[in-house]
């Protein structure tokens, strides 16, 4: 006998919060009043972060100055946070498009180092002639990463693998190759260090104007093309009910397995440029540890952002204060960069946690109810 | 029989997210007698026991056993009570054998021993029990394979042995061949002739004449009315039931075209159910019924041809196409093939998209709203509020709206509406009605006919013998994965009856 | 022969932490938890025993301290999905990263970083201990033995106790359970407390007893490795005790390999866990047994359902 699957709205009622109240389920909730709810989620997790700050050292009064003055009031750290957000929506459009595409790409890290990996790998064979060096450079970053992501979208595809475990593991892998190669042949000569030879001034993102540098630029570009995939294209709204209910999606006529592959590979070559970005832009040649905290980051990102392009942009920026500023308190407070992911996760438990609120409401039993 | 109360429930209210499941329903159960509750999908049968159960709470009225006020907070508080009720969706553990399973529920007395020593005194007590009520159970058997029918035994036992003297067995005769249900039903008879209270919560009338001894009627969530069934006749009962007289408009005797769909051997495996060769033919211009006891083979008959599972054996022959079993979604849509599966928020609709999209993505493909470029929303807001208005679709503030909030019978016609805009030759219905009140229903047959009348050739796949009656010009009957026997509209109902249950 | 031997008596340390840390994982899953915060309980436990054993220098307690400390951090895991229901996925990655930032933050501030402790002696099986290739086997600290005993203990207490088959039961069909009258969430709170403390058992292990200091983010990745053990291992203690032999045997030949003057790539060699792991979870998915044996409810969040 076929079993009908629950319509999506059920009732609940949670006697461990006590007999006098009951939670029942939302009917929906408009887009003000989630992004009210995410907003406060927002301010409680900054809240309990600053309490952590406090307690590991930073005075109290200094912070606003470090978060907000620092980063976005001084001219030198703001150029350096526009450079920073470049990767940050780079990577947190990759975590859009993936979890639109219901695929836990945890593996942005394994697909930034194969983007530097592929954009290095001109500079040091010297491919191609100067002019088009850089553009040479990302579309290998782009190409290296997509063949990264290829496997464990694959796999999962074809074989049901975890794709949690398989990115995750490949994420491992590369980074061990990675230092591989900077150890070994790609280690620059000049002055043995686990880094590969400086880029040369052509093979590096020029800076636009008066130090603000091309990498944002790229950056929004890239996230225009994101908006109109998601927002305007024919496969945005086949990945809405890819994301919604794969089986519906099959049954109208969604071609679901070729949505989610093409989905998966953009996340993991939007990963690539962010690679390409940070090694080419800010750190000049491939170091070994250029993509930590990014995989994170982006995971963030598209969390809060509830995957949308938009939203997920600025939330890349305030990230990308918020790395800056962790450096800053690195530098001056000898607060250890892991702080910075500890504020992150505690953002995203506060804002996952509000998501209880948006789906139920708390209802008083009225007198005469059992 | 006493004429003491052993479970009363009154004035008892209940919503659902708005939704108001009971109003101010009453019911009362003796001891010693079979008390049967009868009502149509939704009137609010099964939500009223699952009160007296313990799984939900009320939000007015009490509950009452033995004339004593109580207060159920959970399934545990009801056992306590020696309330015992079987579900229409077991609650087993399949993994499990029948004696872990009824270990599971029985409470830990003091001095019972180790988990093996009472588990072993467990599995005697089973086949003692399962031989007093005349059937054969293995305690050591797991769950999984056993049979339905065989399953509902384990669940009867389970309240059994815990205790249970009232009893409330809610849709059991649904999975059973008519004669299981019969075997079932005299248990239970006798059960009450022993002192126990038995409520038998159902929509069979038949069953109601035949072992109830009172019968409360439900309609809309209320109690409408209480009394003797040897003293009404099946139509009195249909008439409480279904409220105003359903007007049966009378199907005009069609004129069946060309073959348009023809399949053969249509053979898959499956765990219990399964097609074992089905051979049929569909013509334009004609609805086909298929009529069957639940668990034949129709749902992997729907699937098959809805596309949604891939058949072992067999043809599905469409004509001027060929075997539509190599159809992608996409290509059954420019072939005009229409699909109502009867897992509405499992295979046709998105419940948390909106019901523009719901309805837009039937025609996405053919690039009615826009190239793969760029959509276009404004038409695609025009069609669906067109269709919407066109199809009667209630219950939309927005069409912006997420589709899981549209009741049972709205969904529906959402899935008719987006079906039926490309002009179906071949519609495929699983389960039209089910969840739908006597309006909503009444409002897809007619849809159902008028596209027949159009010359579209309609399968209708329905376990209510009542659904297929009013619609089908031929009836196909489904018994053990194949089509047994075929008749033509007016049919012996009698004749399909012992189609449908007969074993060979 | 000697590189046999000095392999086998290191497999067992490396296959402690990874047996712990799934069977932590396989009584929270067995009750219908997906559990994904192993990395992060695991380095919770480890950063908790070194600061004690920085403290009082007693392995035992230190041990006990790393389990206490992953048990009150899983309260937060367990707020999140049995009170608030948050997506199980993203509860455990939330859980990781959170784990990861707290125990970097705190590893520095308390300046636990780089100092060594002690470690504990080892214990003699005699006459095994005696045996030519594999009596290394049977030399080791005494945590390696009383891992073997934890499993029996927990196999025991999940197929041959009334409460072992209730925490199955609310595993495979939480309806089933709730209306046999178990409550639910508890049984799985609990789950989620004992199958923590047996993770950061597996850290705190790893810290103390085995690397002998804390470094930052030390568990690198066995976390993740003992997740896809526990589904190559179908959910079964003993299976995922083969397991966690197996990758522990994998480890250890890294370094035996090295000594023996072997030239292979270093990094490529450390790759070896994690293209193991990935190529089990090819095989595991491959041969199509493991959806058979997960547990029925795995990964969702139970309420007492009301249908219309």
């Amino acid at each position: 006998m076929t079993e009908l699957s629950q319509p999506l709205l059920k009732t609940s009622r949670q006697p461990l919060l006590g007999r006098r109240y009951t939670l029942e389920l939302r009917q929906q909730m408009g887009w003000g009043g989630q992004a009210l709810v995410i907003g406060l989620a927002v301010l409680v997790g900054l809240a309990l972060s600053t309490a952590i700050l406090v307690a590991a050292g930073v005075p109290a009064d200094q912070l606003l100055e470090e978060f907000v003055g620092q980063t976005l009031l001084d001219a030198g750290n703001f150029k350096a946070v526009l450079f920073q957000a470049a990767p940050m929506i780079l990577v947190g459009m990759a975590g859009c498009l993936a979890f639109r595409a219901r695929f836990w790409n945890l593996g942005l890290e394994g697909q930034m180092i194969w983007g530097g990996i592929g954009a290095a790998a001109i500079s040091i064979f010297q491919i191609g002639p100067e002019a088009l060096r850089l553009p040479l450079m990302m579309a290998s970053a782009i190409v290296c990463a997509m063949l990264w992501t290829l496997a464990p979208v694959l796999l999962k595809l074809r074989l049901k693998v975890n794709e949690v475990i398989s990115t995750l593991m490949l994420n491992y892998i590369a980074a061990n190759f990675l230092l591989h190669l900077l150890y070994g042949s790609w280690k620059d000569p000049r002055d043995n260090f686990p880094y590969s030879p400086a880029f040369r001034p052509f093979e590096r993102l020029p800076d636009l104007f008066a130090g603000y540098n091309v990498a944002i630029v790229i950056a929004v570009v890239i996230m225009a093309l994101a908006v109109w995939f998601i927002s305007v294209s024919r496969a945005g709204l086949y990945l809405r009910f890819v994301d919604a209910n794969p089986r519906v999606a099959s049954a109208v006529g969604v071609p679901v397995r070729r949505m989610i592959l093409g989905t998966v590979l953009l996340s993991g070559a939007l990963a690539g440029v962010a690679g390409f970005i940070v090694s080419a832009g800010q750190e000049g040649r491939l170091t070994q540890s250029f993509y930590q905290g990014y995989g994170f980051s982006g995971i963030l990102i598209a969390f809060l952002a509830r995957n949308n392009p938009f939203a997920a942009a600025i939330v890349a920026l305030l990230v990308a204060m918020l790395f800056v500023a962790g450096r800053n308190l690195q530098v001056f407070y000898q607060i250890p960069f892991s702080m910075v992911q500890l504020i992150q996760a505690i953002l995203v438990i506060c804002v996952a946690s509000s998501d209880f609120f948006i789906r139920h409401r708390l209802r008083r039993i009225q007198a005469g109810e059992q | 029989m006493s004429q003491a109360n052993a479970l009363q429930l009154t004035g008892i209210s209940k919503s659902f997210d708005g939704f108001k499941a009971l109003s101010e329903a009453d019911f009362s159960a003796r001891w010693g007698e079979v008390h049967a509750l009868l009502g149509e999908n939704g009137a609010g049968k099964s939500s009223l026991m699952n009160i007296a159960a313990g799984l939900y709470a009320p939000e007015t009225g009490s509950v009452l056993i033995d004339d004593n006020s109580v207060r159920l907070h959970s399934p545990k508080d009801a056992s306590r009570y020696r309330i015992g009720m079987v579900h229409q969706h077991f609650k087993l553990v399949r993994p499990f054998t029948v004696a872990q399973n009824i270990l599971l529920g029985l409470p830990e007395q003091p001095g019972e021993g180790s988990y093996r020593k009472r588990l072993a005194a467990l599995e005697q007590t089973i086949a003692r029990k399962a031989e007093e009520l005349g059937f054969v159970l293995d305690p050591r058997q797991v769950v999984e394979t056993l049979s339905v029918a065989e399953q509902q035994r384990v669940e009867i036992l389970k309240v059994l042995l815990a205790g249970a003297r009232i009893l409330i067995l809610d849709e059991p005769t649904a999975v059973l061949t008519d004669q299981e249900a019969e075997r079932l039903l005299s248990t239970v008879q006798s059960f009450a002739r022993q002192g126990a209270a038995v409520v038998l919560v159902t929509h069979k009338m038949a069953d109601v004449k035949r072992y109830a001894d009172r019968v409360t009627v439900m309609r809309g969530g209320r109690t409408i009315k209480t009394l003797d069934p040897q003293g009404v006749s099946v139509e009195d009962l249909v008439r409480l039931t279904v409220g105003e007289s359903a007007a049966l408009s009378p199907t005009l005797p069609a004129a069946p075209g060309e073959a348009l769909l023809r399949v053969s051997n249509l053979t898959s495996v499956a765990g219990t159910g399964g097609l074992k060769g089905v051979d049929m033919t569909l013509h334009a211009g004609q609805i086909y019924g298929i009529a069957g006891v639940g668990g034949n083979g129709q749902g992997e008959l729907a699937n098959a041809l809805m596309g949604l599972e891939q058949p072992t054996e067999g043809d599905i022959h469409l004509a001027s196409f060929g075997d539509l079993r190599t159809a992608s979604a996409q290509q059954r849509r420019t072939l005009r093939i229409a699909a109502i599966p009867a897992d509405r928020y499992g295979a046709a609709l998105a419940g948390s998209l909106s019901v523009a999209e719901n309805f837009a993505i039937g025609q996405l493909h053919d690039g009615r709203y826009g190239s793969f470029l760029r959509l276009r929303g404004q038409r695609l807001l025009e069609d669906a509020a067109q269709a919407v208005a066109d199809f009667d679709v209630q219950g939309v503030r927005s069409l912006q709206q997420k589709a899981a909030l549209l009741s049972g019978g709205n969904a529906q016609k959402l899935v008719i509406a987006r079906e039926f805009s490309r002009n179906p030759r071949l519609i495929l219905v699983h389960s039209p009605s089910r969840g739908l009140d006597v309006r909503a229903t009444q409002a897809v047959h007619a849809r159902l006919r008028a596209a027949r009348d159009a010359g579209a050739a309609v399968l209708v796949i329905s376990e209510d013998l009542d659904e297929v009656l009013a619609l089908a010009d031929r009836i196909g009957v489904m018994n053990g994965g194949r089509i047994v026997a075929e008749f033509d509209c007016p049919a012996d109902r009698q004749a399909i009856g012992k189609a449908m249950v007969s074993h060979d | 022969m000697d590189l046999v031997t000095y392999w086998l008596s290191s497999v067992p340390e490396f296959a402690v932490p990874f047996a712990l840390a799934a069977l932590g994982l396989i009584i929270i899953e067995r009750a219908g938890v997906l559990a994904l915060g192993a990395e992060g309980m695991m380095l919770v436990g480890a950063l908790a025993g070194i600061g004690m054993q920085l403290a009082l220098g007693l392995p035992g307690l230190s041990l006990l301290a790393a389990m206490a400390a992953a048990s009150v951090v899983s309260l937060l895991f367990a707020l999140m999905v049995l009170v608030l229901r948050i997506n199980q996925v993203i509860a455990g990655l939330a859980l990781v990263f959170f784990c990861q930032g707290l125990t970097g933050l705190l590893g520095t501030l308390l300046g636990w970083t780089n100092r060594p402790v002690s470690g504990l002696t080892a214990v003699e099986l005699w006459p095994l201990s005696e045996l030519p290739v594999v009596g290394g086997l049977f030399r080791q600290n005494p945590m390696v033995f009383l891992t073997v005993v934890i499993f029996f203990a927990v196999v025991w207490f999940l197929n041959r106790t009334r409460s072992g088959l209730k925490l199955r039961a609310v595993g495979e069909n939480p309806q089933a359970a709730d209306a046999a009258g178990l409550p639910v969430l508890r049984y799985r709170l609990a789950a989620i407390l004992a199958g923590s403390a047996l993770m950061g058992l597996a850290g705190g292990f790893i810290a103390v007893l085995s690397t002998k200091m804390w470094i930052a983010d030390m568990t690198g990745g066995r976390g993740w490795i003992a997740i896809a053990l526990v589904i190559f291992a179908r959910w079964s203690p003993w299976r995922a005790f083969a397991g966690a032999l197996l990758f522990g045997g994998i480890e250890a030949l890294i370094p035996q390999l090295a000594a023996a003057g072997v030239q292979l790539p270093q990094y490529f060699m450390l790759m070896t866990p994690y293209a193991v792991t990935l190529a089990v979870m090819v095989w595991v998915a491959a041969s199509k047994r493991a959806g058979a044996s997960q547990p029925g409810a795995l990964g969702e969040p139970y309420v007492r359902e009301e249908r219309r």
